[in-house]
């Protein structure tokens, strides 16, 4: 069965909108106020704006009013998508340390303590003595706290599937520094060079060669040397040497470009004078493979003066295509024995680390390594607009306070949904959206700024797409009184103010016979309280099988009301903040603010009956 | 008996914590309450898994510490769930260690929580296994049927789900106030409140 549904509220961020995203919002002075406070033109501006919810583009630009920001200065709503982020803090999110972002350039991205997640479930690896019972009467010792006081050597186990180093022939000497001990070791416990000592060691090498090794091109090593090397040459050491090799190429096809100015200014003599990392180059380098113009003939005769790479020192990696022994091998283990994608996914690629080449790499259990814990962030957020911060974070990994942090719920009011249950109503479960069936709803509105707010309600008489439902707002405008402090309300007797059926137009509202005949009615509110005010809305779905019986889309069955919301309100024309301080000196003049947006409410889904 | 009121389903503390009768605390001597807290019926928690082994007993002469489960203010724990303090080979003995719960905590129906510690703003959905020695920080959201595995660390502002657990989400800054349980907390009870708007 299908979890119960459970209404939503979706707001569009103002970003979505290219044509006024880069307009700030007219700025609030006494004069510039241009809203109209008649009923009736309330139409034109979602004529102005026609919104479906079901466009592919909304899904970009809807979200729950808890992931919005607020930006004071532009007096608008800030999405997740159009905020510009900064990294204030990286941490680890095991051992929660903070790493210095100088770190990152250097040891990548990941923790390098002794943080690891287990390459078969995810789960978190812990170090473990191998040692399995210690001398229960080596015990006392109870200041010792630590949680691996046995003897090595040590292991990384899986807490949540058992999956143990043991398995790919791993284990350590010390319970800590893990990564650094796992950088030299190969599955299996074979150690393993590290970027650093394969450079030095082929350094020794080729003095030990003698000066034959750099004239002969690619056969100039003993055949166990090259194996030995070639199973050594990994992603950053074969990079570099490519990197060389193709800068001395060009050094050659263009001797004079250094030098002269004059030259750089030509097609054909930009390489000299750029340098080998500036993008143009890198253009030309490609353009040797893609272009098949005659224009260029001139450039390619030139370039073609280049070699491409002969041997190992100048990057060459033969491919090696004899799978036999993994097929052997996949014989022998069976499918158990291999690694899902998503397993081979998690796996990092750890260049800094000497990697083994990507062919043929991680196939099979026995060659999958712990994964290290992806660093995590703490960001501050800005304003795409004005680049005011909106929100920001204390750096120190361990606090959870912020310095700055404006959320949209501190400002424009929350949307709450619920089914209206009527005492009379013999509906068993009102929630159920049948086909033709008038259902109603209640919105309460809940005014979060310290003034009173004016709420103004828009929605198409038929919802878009293929199966239209009827909607009726039945008070679309509304007066939402100030966020007052809870104490202020206590002494004056608040709940005298939550009262049933209140009409906007006091001449009418004469509804007070009792509860029972409280009904939903035209251009009244259903309830009101401190700061908020419900309203109802009634919908008649949509049959789902007219005219005639269609295979349904993805969430067409959904009944979604795309709704406009305006909200005006006054402030005090000194303090530009929204909370202005209640009971400050009248004389000053008041700002009319307003704030208007679309926004969707899911109400639920219509049934096939 | 017949004159006297019908007995409340809660029990209501001095501190203001509503302790449904229904509801099983075993070792309640080991048990530390911060106030204000919520037990459902039908919820457990384990007091009697005390230490075995006390840290320092010779450094001190104060009493040894014989809490088992430390519970902050405002937490609520629904109906079924059960607090378990966790427990390991400590130098070849066996023991278990304390399980503490911050402020504002709500444990959700069959939840079993054996984390060595729970921070404040922490919601742990419905059918949630927590593991051993689990470390969760403030202000985490644990969606229903996760299985936190042991010894794991969820940093602050995390939302986790999973077989094992993985972060899928981060809360985001204008959710921080929807883990406050103060309203929650006057909604059931004896004389209960109904649901604010
Ligand atoms: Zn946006
Ligand atoms: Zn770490
Ligand atoms: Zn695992
Ligand atoms: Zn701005």
């Amino acid at each position: 069965m299908a979890p119960p549904f459970t209404p939503y509220t979706f707001i569009q961020c103002p970003c979505s909108d290219s044509s006024t995203f880069n307009r700030r919002s007219p700025p609030s002075t006494p004069t510039t106020h241009h809203f109209h406070s008649d009923n009736d033109d309330n139409d034109d501006d979602d004529d102005e704006h026609p919104f479906d919810p079901r466009a592919p583009r909304s899904n970009y630009s809807l979200f729950p009013l808890e992931y919005l920001l607020y930006c004071e200065d532009c007096h608008q709503i800030r999405c997740p998508r159009c905020v510009a982020e900064e990294i204030v803090t990286y941490y680890c999110p095991s051992c929660l340390f903070e790493v210095p972002s100088s770190n990152l350039k250097s040891e990548g991205n990941r923790c390098t303590r002794s943080c690891f997640q287990c390459p078969v479930c995810i789960g978190p690896l812990s170090v473990t003595s191998l040692e399995s019972h210690p001398d229960p009467n080596l015990i006392p010792a109870p200041d010792n706290t630590s949680a691996a006081p046995h003897g090595g050597p040590y292991i990384l186990i899986c807490s949540h599937c058992a999956w143990s180093s043991t398995e790919v022939g791993i284990q350590f000497d010390k319970p800590n520094s893990i990564h650094a001990q796992l950088a030299k070791l190969r599955n299996g416990g074979n150690p393993r060079m590290t970027a650093k000592e394969r450079k030095e060691r082929r350094k020794d090498l080729a003095q030990s060669l003698g000066s034959s090794y750099s004239a002969a091109s690619g056969s100039g090593y003993p055949s166990h040397f090259a194996d030995e090397l070639d199973l050594d040459l990994d992603l950053e050491t074969q990079f570099s040497n490519l990197k060389l090799f193709y800068q001395s190429q060009l050094a050659n096809a263009n001797p004079g470009g250094g030098a002269s100015g004059g030259s750089a200014s030509g097609s054909g003599g930009a390489f000299g004078d750029l340098g080998f990392t500036s993008p143009t180059s890198l253009s030309r380098i490609l353009n040797i493979y893609t272009s098949t113009s005659s224009q260029d003939k001139k450039a390619k005769s030139r370039i073609g003066t280049m070699r491409e790479a002969l041997d190992r020192d100048e990057g060459l990696k033969i491919a090696n295509l004899d799978e036999s022994e993994a097929i052997a091998k996949l014989h022998a283990e069976d499918h158990a024995g291999t690694v899902s994608t998503s397993q081979l996914l998690n796996q990092t690629p750890q260049l800094h680390l000497g990697e083994p080449h990507l062919h043929g790499r991680s196939r099979f259990a026995s060659e999958l390594r712990p994964i290290p814990y992806l660093l995590r962030t703490k960001r501050s957020k800005r304003c795409p607009i004005c680049r005011h911060i909106i929100s920001k974070p204390e750096a120190k990994v361990l606090t959870t306070r912020f310095r700055i942090r404006l959320v949209a719920g501190s400002y424009i009011p929350s949307i709450t949904i619920r089914p209206l249950s009527l005492p009379n109503a013999s509906t068993p479960d009102p929630s159920a959206l049948r086909p033709s069936k008038p259902a109603q709803f209640v919105l309460t509105f809940k005014n979060p700024i310290f003034e009173p707010v004016k709420i103004t309600l828009a929605t198409p008489a038929l919802t878009p797409g293929r199966f239209p439902s009827k909607v009726t707002v039945l008070c679309p405008q509304f007066d939402i009184d100030a966020n007052t402090d809870v104490w202020d309300e206590a002494l004056k007797d608040g709940d005298k103010r939550r009262k049933k059926g209140e009409s906007m137009d006091s001449a009418t509202g004469g509804n007070n016979g009792g509860q029972h005949q409280h009904q939903p009615a035209a251009g009244k509110i259903w309830e009101r309280g401190r700061n908020w005010v419900s309203i109802v809305v009634e919908v008649v779905p949509a049959s789902l099988r007219k005219p005639m019986p269609v295979v349904l889309k993805e969430d067409e069955d959904l009944l979604e009301i795309p709704m406009f919301v305006r909200i005006e309100w006054e402030t005090d024309a000194m303090g530009d903040e929204v909370g202005a301080v209640l009971g400050k000196d009248r004389d000053l003049p008041k700002l009319k603010r307003e704030l208007a947006y679309w926004c969707v409410l899911g109400l639920g889904r219509v049934s096939d009956q | 008996m017949s004159r006297r009121p019908p007995r409340g389903e809660y029990i209501e503390t001095d501190t203001g914590n509503k302790v449904a009768r229904k509801a099983t605390l075993v070792g309640t001597q080991n048990i530390m309450l911060g106030g204000k807290t919520v037990i459902m019926p039908e919820a457990m928690i384990r007091g009697d898994l005390v230490r075995t082994l006390q840290p320092s007993p010779s450094s001190s002469g104060a009493p040894p510490n014989n809490t088992a489960v430390a519970i902050g203010r405002y937490c609520f724990l629904s109906r079924g769930c059960c607090l378990r303090p966790p427990g390991r080979l400590y130098k070849g003995l066996f023991t278990y260690m304390p399980l503490r719960l911050g402020d504002h905590v709500f444990v959700g129906p069959g939840s079993v929580v054996q984390a060595a510690t729970v921070g404040n703003y922490v919601h742990i959905g419905a059918k949630v296994a927590i593991g051993e020695f689990a470390i969760i920080k403030d202000y985490v959201r644990i969606l229903d049927d996760t299985v936190v595995p042991p010894n794991m660390v969820i940093p602050s502002f995390s939302i986790v789900a999973g077989q094992p657990a993985r972060v899928i989400g981060e809360v985001p800054e204008g959710g921080h106030e929807a883990f406050e349980l103060r309203e929650l907390y006057k909604t059931v009870g004896n004389n209960p409140q109904p649901a604010p708007v």
